[in-house]
């Protein structure tokens, strides 16, 4: 069945076997609905769907890109934001003062629109927004950070440090933001002519396909030539840059596209929400997602969005009594500094090495046969 | 003037604060290459270990300072030899495993101590105000920073002229060839670390009658003291104290005109903008890769 060509039959298998399985996970999630006739489950199934998706994000500038962002969470809420503010100037006049100016502006005495609300009347803008603000900050934030040639733990606690003061001015500027209460009372997403309503099938059809876009479009950019040098950039930073290649820029655009595919996840989350609090934007959130990452395996895409539902799912299915959700936060902390500890790669790795154990066992032989008239084989 | 002179005061209020709180994150950076997320969570066990002594034992603060320091020492020194040492060359997996520590204990006070706002009470003594220059300041205030400079002069004196600081001073040159010297560089690691972790329980203690302790008080505070850190440059204790006063007074003038808000916006803008033109810090002597 296997055709050894190259020195490592194992390394020209496992991308396919991982597109295999992308492919099949995202096949599941579209036939979810068809067993599951329950609005509320489905609403569930649709927001674990968006935090997958979320941890497949920071899988794709954590993993592969080495870059340890702890404030992932600061494009998922501006994603979210963005949503949150279009469908507020659309949402029924009961929850808005004269000229549809958003009812908490009204409370806190804002006469006028702000200017940077005008352009989300434009729903088309906003979701542009959506994606490209996060993108663009990230951006911005790369270009300081990787053209200053700062690694490591500098990034991950700037990064921090972005998301929980853009955090403080979100609560801080309740007159334009809604403040700690958020954005609320908002009006369904309408696109061509589709009503998304939270709790219905649409919601959930339109979560799934952009989830499934955005873990294909990571999949297919980890396997293009700039992802491999991302790759790369994580492996050993300056070899990569001694061969000549911009490594500041590799990086900011791995960052940037993470950011981008967190913020469309914000979106989303609105939508599945129907509102947009500072706490998608905190820290709470923000580790919850690194936790994720770490338990599915941050070097995997699939394996940081099933990490995610996984651990979201459950945490879900506990959070029925309040003492016990205490308790797993506790036991949250505890698994994630033994996986750190003791299994960096996450489920993923686990899964993978014994794939590759089931795998290798009968063709042992085989391999040792091969393995004389080559000259890496013995290696 | 007196404006003027209240507002420099204040500005060296907050910096001496930064500067309790900073001085055991730089010290563990600078020697392990460790940004201890947990350190903000050192410094709220502190705070809640004054907090208990005084509820408990009737202990008043400054008596209680030196217990304090030994606990959260102790429960550092655990940490470093149960959690980090695992990690010796995964920089990046100790921030992520001081995260899930920090977590931890977070969750561990509030499900023990309760979530609500704890309060505890400032020495008699300190308890009155001072004419400063024609300004009252609190003499509480007066004290930390007199606390601060004392323990920034007790670490740089541990560092330069003591024998643990010499080895301290050895691995941090090059881990292998101290140890070929016969440096053992674990306990030392765990002694730093340990030292650090105290330091940050003695500053929870020290700023916890200014603000009220709360299981949550931790975050705010590692990030200002990264801060701290970042602009001071690595292996700089003297780099920390000048920063810290630098931010310490920008915070206050920013504050003053604007609000807290704004403040750290303002200095995380500022930082993140100096970093692209001077990542080893403003006051960094020497560079290392």
């Amino acid at each position: 069945m296997m055709q050894p060509k190259s020195a490592d039959p194992m390394s020209r298998y496992r991308p396919s076997a991982e597109l295999i399985a992308i492919l099949a996970v995202c096949a599941l999630f579209v036939v979810v609905p068809a067993l599951l006739n329950n609005d509320y489950l489905l609403n569930k199934v649709a927001r674990y769907l968006v935090l997958g998706m979320l941890a497949m994000s920071l899988s794709l500038s954590w993993g592969y890109a080495g870059i340890l962002n702890l404030g992932q969470a600061m494009s998922f809420g501006l994603g979210s934001y963005a949503m949150a503010m279009t469908l507020k100037l659309k949402t029924v006049p009961v929850h808005t003062g004269p000229q549809g100016l958003p009812d908490f502006m009204v409370w806190n005495n804002v006469a006028q629109l702000p200017w940077f609300w005008w352009p989300f009347e434009s729903q088309t803008f906003a979701i542009l927004a959506g994606i490209a603000i996060p993108a663009a900050v990230a951006a911005a934030l790369g270009w300081f950070m990787f053209r200053g040639r700062v690694t490591g733990v500098y990034v991950a606690i700037i990064t921090l440090a972005a998301m929980v003061v853009l955090n403080l001015v979100i609560i801080d500027q309740q007159q334009y933001t809604g403040g700690f209460n958020g954005i609320t009372d908002l009006a369904q997403l309408e696109l061509f002519g589709i009503a998304f309503d939270a709790y219905g099938r649409s919601t959930y059809y339109l979560v799934t396909i952009c989830m499934a876009a955005a873990l294909l479009g990571a999949y297919a950019f980890t396997r293009t030539k700039a992802g491999l040098i991302i790759q790369a950039i994580r492996d050993h930073e300056s070899r990569v840059r001694y061969f000549g290649y911009d490594v500041g820029a590799y990086q900011i655009v791995a960052f940037a596209l993470s950011a981008a595919i967190a913020g469309l996840a914000g979106m989303l989350y609105t939508i599945v929400m129907e509102f947009a609090s500072p706490t998608f934007l905190g820290v709470q959130l923000s580790l919850s997602v690194v936790v994720w990452c770490a338990v599915g395996g941050r070097q995997s895409l699939l394996g940081a969005l099933l990490g995610a539902i996984l651990v979201a799912g459950v945490q879900g299915a506990l959070s029925e009594s309040a003492t016990f959700l205490e308790t797993w936060t506790l036991v949250m902390g505890g698994l994630f500094v033994l996986i750190v500890l003791f299994l960096p790669k996450g489920l993923a790795g686990l899964v993978s090495s014994l794939w590759a154990l089931i795998r290798q066992r009968p063709f042992r032989p085989f391999r040792g046969v091969h393995g004389i008239g080559q000259t890496e084989g013995g290696a | 003037m007196d404006q003027f002179i209240q507002q420099f005061l204040t500005g060296l209020s907050i910096g001496s604060i930064l500067l309790l709180v900073a001085i055991g994150l730089s010290i563990i950076y600078g020697a392990m290459g460790i940004i201890n997320l947990a350190h903000g969570e050192f410094v709220m066990l502190g705070a809640y270990t004054a907090w208990f002594l005084q509820v408990q034992f009737g202990m008043g603060l400054l008596t209680s300072l030196v217990p304090i320091f030994i606990l959260v020492a102790a429960f550092g020194w655990l940490i470093e030899r149960f959690v980090l040492s695992f990690l010796n060359n995964r920089p990046l997996d100790t921030i992520l495993a001081t995260w899930g520590v920090g977590i931890m204990l977070q969750q561990a006070v509030r499900l023990t101590a309760g979530g609500e706002l704890r309060y505890v009470k400032m020495p008699e003594i300190l308890s009155n105000s001072a004419d400063v220059l024609g300004v009252q300041i609190s003499l509480y205030r007066i004290f930390l920073l007199a606390a601060s400079l004392v323990l920034f002069a007790a670490t740089w004196l541990l560092m330069n002229r003591t024998t643990v600081g010499m080895k301290l001073r050895a691995i941090i040159q090059d881990r292998s060839v101290a140890a070929s010297f016969g440096v053992n560089a674990r306990r030392i690691y765990g002694l730093t670390f340990a030292y650090g972790a105290g330091l940050a329980g003695l500053a929870g203690a020290l700023v916890s009658p200014l603000k009220s302790v709360s299981p949550e008080m931790g975050t705010g505070y590692v990030i200002d003291a990264f801060m701290v850190v970042v602009l001071g440059g690595v292996q700089s204790l003297v780099g920390t104290v000048a920063s810290a006063f630098v931010l310490g007074e920008l915070s206050g003038v920013i504050a003053f005109l604007q609000n807290d808000t704004v403040a750290k916006a303002t200095v995380l803008l500022a930082i993140v903008v100096l970093i692209r033109f001077r990542p080893q810090g403003m006051f960094a002597t020497r560079v290392r890769a």
